[in-house]
């Protein structure tokens, strides 16, 4: 089975090279056609794109394009939907993650692009959202509309399946044209996406396109970032700096650069049944999509004197995570990360020559490493592919310090501890750069209409006019009834 | 089941059952730790027939009733094998299975109960306490408890043996809900009558006799048969039970 990414409005499939690349799927090689667009066609598809937003998506209101998108992801939640079940069959294969954690976690976060949901997302940015269709009367007296760029650019990257609708519906919703790159780890959903939305709205179905590129193809890129209004890039701080260094001062430039997460056990949290409901809840938060989320946890903070002690947490945490192994096997990884992994063990292993209570859990064949620390030691990343560190700490205030080297790349924490302490600590954690406090165990599950990296999905899309009051008074004194 | 780069530690297995089961973990590959409590000849000759299978042994001398020894018996163990992937609690203080002399309810003492139950009891706890720190830091383990099918089926009221094997089975029981979430598995095996061992050397033939013709599988255990249930218990093969006792009888009870 040969499966083509990409969406190209305009571009029958004659028109477009296209060039194979290949996964490791069961028993053979499994083959994806992504399109090798020239120049020209990169041009061509910025300017029809562009076009057919201005005249079709800008004239349609919000709540149309929230119904569209309502009935889109409704196909894509039905597991009998021809787009749902390519979803199922063909990611796991692609990503290499556990089919049951894709089918899953694909449910749980398309849920939250639902209806209701898309109305939270509106509310969220803006008090009254059908300033995205007329003018409305603001606070300060006079009239605003907002509006969303002609093109809006997202440059994805592929570490957790899905999640460039994120981003796309972002810019549907404030009416933009959308051109988006998919990443070569993960070419496939969004065009699929692109497909259903175009196959529940024809009328706008040349309002958006999915395109590929190699990595680190700038000639192509950059015709893209000098044609859009906006950027949405996701990446490394590298890639991210040489595409904003190519994108035209004029053009907003919106990047997401990876970030790491941690949680916080208190002690309140630790009796010996919440202990291990804690733990379990901490192994899922790591095993979801195997720590490559920008809110994945790296480390586990937790505090001394429950009745479990940070190091017995540790041992729940390591068989917890065992036992997902069974029910969400970790996916097969790469010699490069295989040896990222033993090195990491190494060095947790010598640190803890110095540290007698403290060390590795659990023997090198698992699919993941659990270290205890028994010390004072600073937030870091971890190996990913599930390895977690657990550092004890006397209060959960001291963490404060440990996570300030990190300021710039923080973003989620998980937070089990009573109200008092969660709000204390929230500003603490807030003043040191986290801008996402969640549940245990819903770390990487983040609210319908959440702040990525605490800023506003739609509102930095978006440019306001306003109409000022003496604009208004003035005309007033023009108006054909004037007496 | 392999148990090649597998440690055992057998308490009191120097010979009877605890040989048995010494002798067919090393089959297998393990390096076996062979506890014994007086007799260093019999330990002897027991690490010698293990070091002819695949794996390996070394004789450990420690009364698993006394603190200290325990801890000494493990930390020799792990000095010499470095860890211990597998415990099982065989030894239990001395007993005659002898029907026809044995004392009745009326005539035994507090004593007599104490002793079995430390013997059976307070030796399973002492060990368990002192190898579970290297298994918690592997989050991995198993430990196996030797009971009796007479637990299930006391048709000789062995008052005193019998009612510290049945505390044995309770307290494994516990155990393994306690050390479930931490990747142990506790489990029993309960075995009828077995001979020879130095416990059943003088049961009458006509004894012998009787539970086989009451038994399915028409004879009594050897202390072969102990082995292949206790090593299943050890492997894999079994890595989602927990908590469970495994009747050794031939079928006598069926539970």
């Amino acid at each position: 089975m040969i499966e083509r990414g990409g969406y190209l409005p305009g571009l029958s499939v004659d028109e477009v090279e296209w060039q194979a690349l290949y996964f490791d799927g069961v028993g053979s090689k499994f083959e994806i056609q992504v399109p090798l667009l020239s120049e020209d066609q990169v041009r061509t598809l910025t300017t029809s794109v562009r076009n057919a937003a201005r005249t079709k998506l800008k004239a349609m209101p919000v709540a149309q394009i929230i119904e569209i998108i309502d009935c889109a992801i409704n196909r894509l939640l039905d597991r009998n939907d021809p787009y749902r079940k390519k979803c199922e069959e063909i990611l796991p294969l692609v990503t290499g993650y556990d089919a049951e954690m894709i089918r899953l976690g694909l449910t749980g976060y398309l849920k939250t692009f639902r209806k209701p949901e898309l109305q939270k997302f509106l509310v969220e940015d803006f008090a009254n959202p059908t300033i995205l269709d007329d003018f409305q009367p603001v606070p300060k007296g006079g009239y605003a509309r907002a509006y969303g760029p002609d093109l809006l650019t997202h440059i994805w990257s592929g570490n957790v399946p899905g999640l460039p609708i994120w981003s796309m519906i972002s810019g549907l919703l404030v009416k933009a044209g959308n051109i988006g790159k998919v990443p070569s780890a993960e070419p496939l959903f969004a065009g699929w996406f692109a497909e259903a939305i175009a196959a529940v709205a024809p009328e706008i179905s040349d309002c958006f396109a999915v395109v590929w590129w190699k990595g680190g193809n700038t000639r192509l890129e950059s015709i893209l970032l000098e044609g859009s209004e906006a950027v949405l890039a996701y990446g490394g701080n590298d890639a991210l700096k040489s595409m904003r260094d190519r994108t035209p001062i004029t053009t907003r430039f919106l990047a997401y650069g990876h970030k790491v997460g941690f949680g916080m056990i208190s002690k309140d949290a630790l009796d010996i049944q919440k202990g291990k409901l804690n733990a379990h809840k901490a192994a899922y938060d790591v095993m979801r999509y195997d720590q490559h989320g920008c809110y994945s946890p790296h480390v586990f903070f937790v505090e001394r004197g429950g009745k479990v002690s940070p190091r017995e947490f540790a041992e729940y945490l390591a068989h917890e995570l065992d036992v997902f192994e069974s029910k969400y096997p970790r996916r097969s990884l790469s010699d490069g990360d295989l040896n990222n992994i033993a090195a990491w063990r190494n060095e947790e292993e010598i640190k803890s020559f110095d540290d007698p209570a403290g060390g590795l859990i659990g023997s090198a064949g698992k699919s993941w490493s659990v270290a205890f620390v028994d010390h004072t030691e600073r937030l870091s990343p971890s190996s990913l592919n599930r390895t977690i560190k657990v550092v004890a700490v006397d209060a959960l205030a001291e963490v404060v310090p440990l996570i300030a080297p990190y300021k710039t790349t923080l973003q989620t924490v998980g937070i089990s501890a009573s109200p008092d302490q969660l709000f204390n600590l929230s500003n603490s954690l807030a003043l040191s750069g986290v801008t996402r406090v969640s549940a245990l165990g819903c770390m990487t599950k983040p609210e319908a209409g959440w702040h990525h990296d605490g800023r506003f999905n739609l509102l930095d899309l978006v440019t306001l006019t306003e109409i000022e009051q003496s604009a208004i008074d003035g005309a007033d004194t023009l108006a054909t009834f004037v007496d | 089941m392999n148990f090649e780069g597998k440690v055992v530690l057998v308490t009191g297995s120097g010979r009877g059952i605890g040989a048995a089961i010494a002798r067919a973990f090393a089959a297998e590959g393990a390096s076996v730790a062979i506890n014994y409590l007086k007799n260093s000849e019999a330990a002897d000759e027991v690490v010698t027939a293990c070091c002819t299978e695949v794996g390996d042994a070394l004789a450990f001398k420690a009364d698993v009733t006394v603190g200290e020894a325990v801890d000494d018996l493990v930390s020799n163990v792990l000095e010499n094998f470095g860890k211990i992937d597998v415990l099982v609690n065989n030894a239990f203080k001395p007993y005659t299975f002898d029907q026809e002399n044995r004392k009745m309810f009326w005539e035994l003492d507090w004593s007599d109960y104490q002793a079995q139950i430390d013997g059976a009891l307070m030796s399973a706890h002492g060990v368990c306490k002192a190898v579970l720190p290297g298994m918690r830091r592997r989050s991995n383990g198993a430990i196996i408890n030797v009971a009796t099918d007479l637990v299930a089926r006391p048709s000789i009221p062995y008052h005193e043996y019998t009612t510290a094997k049945s505390a044995l089975i309770g307290f494994s029981r516990n155990l393994a809900v306690e050390l479930g979430p931490l990747g142990i598995r506790v489990n029993c095996v309960a075995p009828g009558l077995v001979y020879p061992t130095e416990g059943t050397v003088n049961t009458k033939e006509m004894i012998k006799d009787t539970i086989s013709m009451q038994t399915p599988l028409g004879r009594i255990a050897r202390p072969e048969d102990v082995a292949g249930p206790v090593l299943f218990l050890a492997s894999s093969w079994s890595e989602f039970m927990t908590g469970q006792t495994l009747y050794v009888d031939g079928g006598l009870v069926m539970n």
